[in-house]
């Protein structure tokens, strides 16, 4: 049995008498694809926002890899090893794609360890491991703000493989992609799959069939369901929850 | 690629090249009277580096750049004053500035420690090297000390220029108050030469031409490093987008916080060199104005490039006083330079370095070296 | 102490109209108008000039001087202001721009003098408008004077803040800036004229500043740089009342006023504004959406 890469335990937030996430736990295992399905309001960009340290939350714990990370700094929480993506791709997008990936790639965080020109044999391994992988090798030395919506989201994802994150927080990869791009980006998943856990928000049926080892459904801020994609599917109170929107397709 | 981002490299050593090659030269064509005047505008220059820092890589828009300048001023003016022949006349064994023997009670003790309340704050500037420790220790503690505030509180944009703007304001207030110890609006005056090694520096002699030239190229130079590190790259990515830049791990207040101090110090040291060139401090330093028009020169002259916003401080201050000559052109000169803002802000934002940079790279690619459709996908620095 | 008291709110008053443009035009547009205590003054000149050319008084100034000193902001909003959206620190550098220009302009008599032409009012000299009669004697109640200019000022002021108020929230107009102050994008797409109705709150924050001019060109003298040090004091009470906040502005000018006036009552004029200055870094530092915004962020 794999190691316990995140522990959610009843994290919540009161957003002065609104509770957008309510009491929700759930384990995710080391190198698990789990994806995140709930209405829109169902609280998952909030619970993404209390893992990252975005959001200080008013009850629970995050556990990542046994160590506790609630309501840490984000960069704290970052250099534990979370990685978020947000559904409005964020990247640095006055610097080249070059320029982006060398800042995501550093071991160090410090301003004075920082202070140096050149990078080290690690950094350099890992910045062309995440060229290779994100094929993003000919748009080097353009500037992040002119590439495709595609091709922004992937730098966006490759900072996170640069930047080591174990476990990654993927608000929503595939929004606004064409069919071709949603189609790389599982085939992107999938490779990264077994080495990085990751906790995806979808809602895209047949990409999360593609890539998903598990569901999870959240409802009005609540745990309202999980297991694997065929058991969600049949689930009779996921069709309950969705009714009003003609349940899941 | 790689050749297109060389000749970009050349390009930019050739402009910085050029540049410090030129000053150092000045001196064979320029004489001492002109030198003078050209040191204070290298100082200016080294404002425009300052801003540019904060304003163009760290995309913090500081209003008050002036309090550091002010304070770099006042330090090295203190232990200038006490160098002064004045402070040695007041019939005391030890210097007196003169405004303090003036303005003391009648019957007061002549001595630093006691002739009016807080003098004795400027004992420790009878010797100059405490003087130039203060130049660069407490623009620098005040920079931090502000940044810290402001950026582990996160205030940004606007706010900050507020900020700044207002103590700027404040400290200029509490100098002008503060007239025994300041001499208020008069500011210091009559001061004595900066001395090293035995060695005078009139500003009226080559060799203080020299001092200022040279402290310019080193703070261009460094700063031009500095801005090439990783921490560097790092800033800009902040300025771009701090929330991506704490979830990739970075303590983004830090990284603000060091680089406002170090614009901070060098604002301080361009005080303190512009001390030496022109033998006074005053509040003036500190009014709002100054620290605008440092934003303008740097907006100018490229506010994302340093040797752009130095270029255009120079450019500037040289034009502006060779048509003071006559008060009408200087008025007009007033209109001229606002109407100028408006337009570079309007329509050149990246400034006479962006257009530089522009009609280089396509020269460059006449001359077959790159081609003219990738460049405005290259990074605009 | 009450006659400083009183002092101190005609001041803030004058503050207040000031600050009223800067919120509305801040808050709405978020352009910073540096350029805002430039407007003031050209409101004052219209006073001087209307005195010497048109034989107006102070008060058949003031509706002028509200129309030139809009005529001048939708101009600015026409010219620069609006191809600078979005780009809120290149409208302060702009905008600062624009006061250099239209110091000079007043001072270079619109370059008359290049012409060795000289009109009388405008120049680099000082100014003085004299007010009317019978705002020049003053009555006492018990120990209490009363000085009617400083009443009146405060009266203008009042006036002005009540229309504001009901520009703002009574008519249509004062929906649709309230929509753009909320969300602009989300008021263009309600088929709000966002562009149209920037330039008339731009020239109608402009007016407001006009009308300040006039009133202060009564009791001070007026010269070209009369408006530099009024848009860093209107800035303040802007910040400390909380941008958008019409209740929070009033508040903020009437206290940051009183405190200048009773600060440099029992010490200093230089101090009294020392005092001010820190007081409003205070605020931006631990409260920065302003005193007395009451809504969460």
């Amino acid at each position: 049995m794999a190691q316990n890469a995140l522990v959610i335990d009843g994290i919540g937030v009161d957003f002065s008498g609104f509770k957008a996430v309510d009491g929700f736990s759930t384990v995710i295992e080391e190198g698990e694809v789990r994806v995140l399905l709930g209405a829109n309001g169902a609280g998952k960009t909030t619970l993404m926002d209390l893992i990252s340290g975005k959001t200080k939350s008013t009850e629970g714990s995050v556990h990542l890899f046994g160590r506790e990370i609630t309501n840490l700094e984000e960069h704290q929480i970052a250099q534990a090893g979370v990685g978020r993506k947000f559904q409005i791709p964020s990247v640095f997008r006055d610097l080249t794609v070059r320029e982006n990936l060398i800042v995501a790639c550093a071991r160090q965080p410090s301003v004075l360890g920082n202070l140096r020109l050149r990078r080290n044999a690690a950094e350099r391994r890992r910045f062309d491991e995440v060229v290779e992988l994100t094929a993003l090798g000919d748009v080097l030395d353009r500037v992040a703000g002119v590439l495709s919506h595609g091709q922004t989201q992937w730098l966006e994802l490759g900072m996170l493989i640069g930047q080591g994150a174990r476990v990654m927080l993927l608000d929503e990869p595939t929004a606004g992609m064409t069919v071709g791009e949603t189609m790389k980006t599982a085939a992107l998943i999938n490779r990264l799959r077994g080495d990085y856990t990751m906790l995806v928000v979808e809602h895209d049926m047949a990409f999360v069939r593609e890539i998903a080892s598990k569901i999870t459904v959240m409802h009005l801020g609540k745990h309202l369901a999980e297991g694997r994609v065929e058991q969600i599917e049949q689930n009779p109170a996921v069709r309950e929850a969705y009714l009003g929107s003609g349940g899941i397709h | 690629m790689k050749l297109r981002l060389t000749t970009r490299g050349a390009l930019e050593a050739a402009a910085y090249g050029t540049f410090i090659l030129v000053i150092l030269l000045l001196p064979t064509v320029a004489d001492v009277f002109w030198l003078n005047r050209f040191a204070k505008y290298l100082v200016y220059g080294m404002l425009g580096i300052a801003v540019a820092l904060s304003w163009g890589y760290a995309g913090v828009l500081n209003l008050g750049q002036g309090l550091f300048f002010g304070l770099g001023a006042y330090m090295v003016a203190m232990t200038l004053k006490l160098q002064s022949e004045t402070s040695m006349q007041q019939g005391a064994d030890t210097p007196i500035p003169d405004f303090m023997a003036w303005n003391s009670q009648p019957g007061a003790l002549k001595d630093l420690c006691c002739i009016a309340p807080g003098s004795w704050l400027w004992i420790p500037f009878q010797s100059q090297a405490f003087g130039i420790a203060m130049v660069l220790l407490v623009p620098t503690a005040v920079a931090f000390l502000i940044g810290w505030s402001i950026f582990r509180l996160r205030i940004s944009g606007v706010f900050i220029s507020i900020i700044t703007l207002a103590l700027v304001l404040l400290v200029r207030l509490l100098i002008v108050d503060w007239q025994p110890v300041t001499n208020g609006f008069n500011g210091l005056t009559d001061l004595g030469w900066l001395t090293f090694g035995g060695f005078e520096f009139d500003p009226y002699v080559v060799p203080t031409y020299y001092l200022v030239a040279f402290g310019t190229v080193a703070v261009l130079l460094l700063t031009r490093l500095l801005v090439a590190t990783r921490a560097g790259l790092v800033l800009q990515a902040t300025r771009d987008d701090a929330n991506r830049a704490r979830y990739l791990g970075y303590d983004v207040a830090r990284y603000q916080v060091f680089f406002f101090t170090v614009s901070g110090l060098i604002a301080g040291i361009a005080g303190a060199f512009y001390v030496i060139a022109s033998e006074f401090a005053s509040p003036t330093f500190l009014d709002l104005t100054f620290s605008v028009s440092m934003v303008v020169w740097a907006a100018v002259g490229g506010r994302n490039s340093l040797l752009g916003a130095c270029i255009g401080a120079i450019l500037i201050n040289t034009i502006q006083a060779t048509v003071s000559e006559s008060e009408m052109l200087a008025e007009a000169w007033k209109a001229i330079i606002g109407l100028i803002f408006v337009l570079v802000v309007l329509f050149l934002p990246r400034g006479i370095a962006g257009l530089a940079r522009d009609i280089a790279m396509r020269l460059a690619a006449l001359l077959g070296r790159g081609t003219p459709a990738a460049q405005p996908l290259q990074k605009s620095e | 102490m009450a006659d400083t008291l009183f002092i101190g709110l005609s001041l803030a008053s004058i503050l207040l109209l000031v600050a009223l443009g800067l919120s509305i035009i801040f808050g709405s547009m978020g352009v910073i108008n540096m350029a805002h205590g430039e407007l003031a003054m050209i409101g004052a000149y219209t006073a001087v000039l209307s005195g010497i050319y048109l034989h107006l008084n102070l008060i058949a100034a003031i509706p002028l001087a509200f129309l030139v000193t809009a005529g001048v902001g939708w101009l600015i909003e026409r010219l620069v202001i609006r191809h600078l959206y979005k780009r809120i620190m290149d409208t302060l550098l702009a905008t600062w721009g624009i006061a250099l220009l239209l110091q000079q302009a007043i001072r270079l008599q619109f370059g008359a003098t290049f012409f060795g032409v000289n009109i009388p009012g405008l120049g680099t000299g000082l100014q003085n408008v004299s007010l009317p009669a019978f705002f020049q004697q003053s009555w006492k109640i018990g120990d209490f004077v009363i000085q009617p200019y400083r009443s009146f000022i405060i009266l203008v002021t009042i006036a002005l803040a009540v229309a504001t108020w009901a520009l703002l929230y009574k008519t249509r107009w004062g929906i649709q800036v309230r929509a753009i102050m909320r969300n602009p994008e989300m008021a263009a797409a309600c088929g709000i004229d966002v562009r149209k109705v920037s330039s008339m709150t731009f020239a109608y924050g402009s007016g407001l500043a006009g009308v300040a001019g006039v009133l202060l060109a009564g009791f001070k003298t007026v010269s070209p740089e009369m408006g530099a040090t009024l848009v860093v004091d209107g800035f303040m009470v802007v910040v400390v009342g909380g941008v958008g906040s019409l209740v929070g502005t009033a508040a903020a000018a009437g206290i940051l006023g009183e405190i200048n006036g009773i600060v440099s009552l029992v010490s200093n004029d230089i101090l009294a504004r020392a005092v001010v200055l820190a007081l409003v870094i205070g605020v931006i530092m631990w409260k920065p959406t302003g005193l007395f915004n009451f809504k969460g962020r």
